[in-house]
């Protein structure tokens, strides 16, 4: 944040000086033109100037040439201001982002097209279709018909559901009822909760088509028991509003951001595609990562040790994304600092301790071993091989 | 260090150039309007110093004088008024970017949804979709915060390039013509070059020595070679067979030109060769990348990582892996992380999972659980607790 106030700061200079010499500059330039328009009148109709008259004219020719070349010099003078936004900008940010990139690695017709790919299901999966479809035309995509069919839907639906509409929402998970009960979703009790929520804040006008509307309701009787008395339960109130009743957290709106969440989740899964578009996670990532990255390497630079970096089988640093992107397990053996590998996996000690098998064969004595972490004592033999 | 340090020198540095470059040009103008005034001041005086000067004489001479403060007026706050735009652009974006900080959570993701746009219009630039570019631009409301309008410019340039034309290439040089020659540029060179072998091409030798008197004279001393192996091809037809001189004739010099206008375009504006899009997502894939990545479908491989993705894994290939010191675990049945909440427990089979969806198992299914990888069923009591250091 100090590297933007920095720039700011200079850039504020410029502002002021620039308004400064503008202002400065109209009324100089005003006063000289009248200064010697007045002249010019006063210049009378004779055929000759007299003597003062030249002496006033050549001191204020004088005068106007010497304004305007100092107007000039000002105006040079500012460039020291201008170029310090320059060197404020590359003092504050990094421009050389080389040696972080590996070379090569998205270039060639047959990587571009990956990769356009990747970013044509981007936009895709956010609605942004018509955007898609440019680039589709301009990068020479061929993106099937039937591979962008379900993100229309899935964008018809989840317009609708912001617009608080259930309808498409409820005939997508009618429809789809068996492969959701599959995965264990809760989304259509909960479309059909909301819908009943909905006729329940319309008063008791609506009570006998609420009362209708709960039989859909039933179906889940045996899943969510508890949710279900509460709903019906709220019913009693129709009269004095649910707003004002005990159950007045049932027409809360958090619930219609709720149900945006589990449907683009459940819909997602049942695609088999992640809830996430797979680009912003990799760039917020890249993002995290990048920071690091540079500041390892000004250190190997400064230290001369570039012969790390050019190990490009693994980062030379470890990178920390925070608890939100971890997909995968990896465990580090706290001996060795290192990642198990099939020929080097993790082996639980019988006192519950897990390091890896290289460590294991190191730290064993003859026939016995001793966790590092605890006192006990154990054949090497009795360590077990989990998997993560 | 953060981010905005990291990624955002781009977004600063092209309208910094810009604002430069206007102040050169108003510079510029500035002098040139005062020299007006000097010759104008020079006029009257001369007609001051005769003997008896004539007040039509005079008047004449302050009428053009006045005319040329005013010009000099105009002039002067035209071009600062251009100085003060160029400044405010790097304003709002300097703005756009100290958002980035105070913004309350929920609207974080909106800011990064705003920059991975943003990063998208410059690689569509970058790679030629200028049409798509535009769009997004437009959709996004980021236009201010891009360099949409330098791409548009190289754009021209490079079509008329292709199009074997060298006006505009020469106007941009010219242009850029103190910074080009600090950056020991041979691109103007290089495009003199061309019109010389395009005119021996179509048979107009005479017209081609012209050319090369007007043009090959002040040269650097390196490039006395370039210019004689040039003027040889006047000894030759334009069909000649000998490789030396078929390479010069050959239409992929106009690619080069291409190539080499768009390479000094990015260095003149202090822009990387490859694109803060591609970076970041270099450095996304690698910090995510692990070797369960690369595994078969069902031994690690997740939906939800973007590595696991088809495209993205192939794209990731080449890239070095995340390095891991320490332990990061999760659950591989509810994807949360394994810690003194969750603890992990390994079951009889070594398949380790987080204590909390095995205890919800258990309880739905009279004590037993499920190993969902080998499908083996067990009882939660043998579950053993396993310790992470």
């Amino acid at each position: 944040m100090e590297s933007c106030n920095a720039v700011e700061r200079e850039v504020e200079k410029v502002f002021n000086k620039f308004a400064g010499l503008k202002d400065h500059s109209t009324k100089n330039l005003d006063e000289l033109c009248n200064s010697i328009q007045s002249i010019q009148r006063e210049l009378g109709d004779g055929e000759t100037l007299t003597a003062t008259q030249t002496l006033i004219l050549t001191q204020t020719v004088r005068r106007i040439k010497e304004a305007v070349s100092r107007l000039g010099q000002e105006h040079k003078e500012l460039h020291s201001t201008v170029s310090k936004v320059g060197k404020s900008i590359d003092r504050n940010f990094v421009n050389d982002l080389t040696s972080i990139a590996t070379d090569g690695a998205f270039e060639g017709t047959e990587k571009t097209h990956l990769l356009n790919e990747v970013v044509c299901e981007h936009f895709m999966r956010q609605g942004m279709l018509d955007i898609a479809d440019a680039l589709v035309a301009e990068a020479n995509l061929e993106i099937a018909g039937e591979k962008k069919e379900p993100f229309l839907e899935l964008h018809r639906i989840l317009g609708a559901l912001k617009q608080k509409n259930l309808e498409p929402a409820l005939c997508w998970a009618t429809s789809n009822k068996d492969r959701l009960r599959e995965i264990n979703s809760c989304l259509e009790f909960k479309l059909h909760r909301l819908k009943f929520i909905d006729l329940l804040r319309q008063g008791h006008m609506s009570q006998t088509e609420a009362l209708y509307y709960s039989r859909h309701l039933s179906q889940f009787a045996s899943q969510y028991p508890r949710d279900l008395q509460v709903l019906m339960g709220s019913m009693l109130y129709l009269r004095q509003g649910i707003e004002n009743s005990p159950y007045a957290h049932l027409v809360a709106p958090i619930y219609w951001e709720e149900i945006c969440d589990v449907f683009t989740r459940d819909a997602c899964c049942l695609l088999g595609m992640s809830v996430e578009s797979p680009l912003s996670v990799s760039i917020r990532a890249g993002c995290l990562a990048l920071p690091p990255l540079l500041n390892i390497r000004q250190v190997m630079q400064q230290r001369q040790v570039s012969g790390v970096w050019s190990n490009k089988d693994e980062l030379p640093v470890e990178i920390d994304l925070g608890k939100d992107y971890r997909y995968h397990s990896t465990f580090a053996c706290p001996i060795l600092r290192q990642q198990t590998t099939d020929t080097n996996p993790p082996m639980r000690l019988i006192c519950g301790h897990v390091i890896s098998k290289d460590a294991l064969t190191k730290l064993s004595n003859g026939t016995k071993v001793k966790c590092p972490y605890c006192p006990i004592e154990q054949l090497p033999m009795e360590a077990k091989q989990i998997y993560f | 260090m953060a981010d905005v340090k990291a990624l955002e020198h781009p977004t600063l540095k092209v309208p910094y150039e810009l604002l430069n470059k206007k102040f050169r040009s108003a510079q510029k103008c500035i002098d040139r309007e005062v020299a007006h005034i000097h010759s104008a001041g020079n006029d009257l005086e001369a007609c001051l110093q005769q003997k008896s000067p004539t007040i039509g004489d005079v008047t004449w001479a302050i009428d053009s004088m006045v005319e040329k403060l005013c010009l000099l007026k105009r002039k002067a706050d035209e071009s600062i008024s251009e100085e003060l735009e160029a400044a405010r652009m790097i304003k709002r974006r300097v703005e756009h970017l100290k958002e980035a900080e105070s913004l309350e959570p929920h609207a974080k993701p909106l800011w990064h949804k705003k920059r991975l746009d943003r990063m998208l219009v410059e690689y569509f630039l970058r790679s030629g979709y200028y049409n798509t570019a535009i769009k997004l631009a437009q959709h996004s409301d980021i236009e201010d915060l891009t360099n949409i309008d330098l791409f548009l410019t190289s754009k021209q340039v490079e079509e008329s390039l292709s199009r074997r034309e060298t006006t505009p290439c020469l106007n941009w040089c010219y242009d850029n013509k103190s910074k080009l020659r600090k950056m020991k540029s041979t691109l103007e060179f290089k495009l003199r070059q061309q019109e010389f072998i395009e005119l021996v091409r179509s048979n107009q030798r005479m017209e081609a020595v012209r050319h090369a008197r007007k043009y090959f004279v002040n040269l650097e001393d390196d490039q006395l070679s370039d210019v004689q192996r040039v003027m040889g091809l006047l000894a030759f037809p334009s069909d000649t067979s000998i490789t030396t001189y078929q390479d010069l004739l050959d239409d992929k010099r106009w690619q080069d030109l291409v190539h080499q206008f768009r390479f000094e375009n990015f260095k003149l504006h202090q822009l990387n060769q490859s694109s803060v899009f591609a970076v970041s997502l270099q450095a996304g894939l690698s910090a995510l990348k692990t070797p369960f990545c690369y595994k078969g479908e069902h031994e690690g491989r997740n939906a939800d990582c973007p590595v696991c993705v088809k495209n993205l894994n192939e794209l990731a290939r080449p890239l070095p892996y995340a390095h891991c010191a320490n332990s990061k675990l999760i659950c591989t049945i509810t994807g949360l992380p394994l810690n003194e909440h969750n603890p992990p427990m390994s079951l009889p089979n070594g398949h380790v999972y987080g204590f909390n969806s095995l205890a919800e198992q258990a309880a739905q299914n009279d004590g037993r659980v499920v190993c969902p990888r080998t499908r083996e069923i067990f009882h939660i009591d043998e579950a053993e607790k396993v310790f992470v250091m």
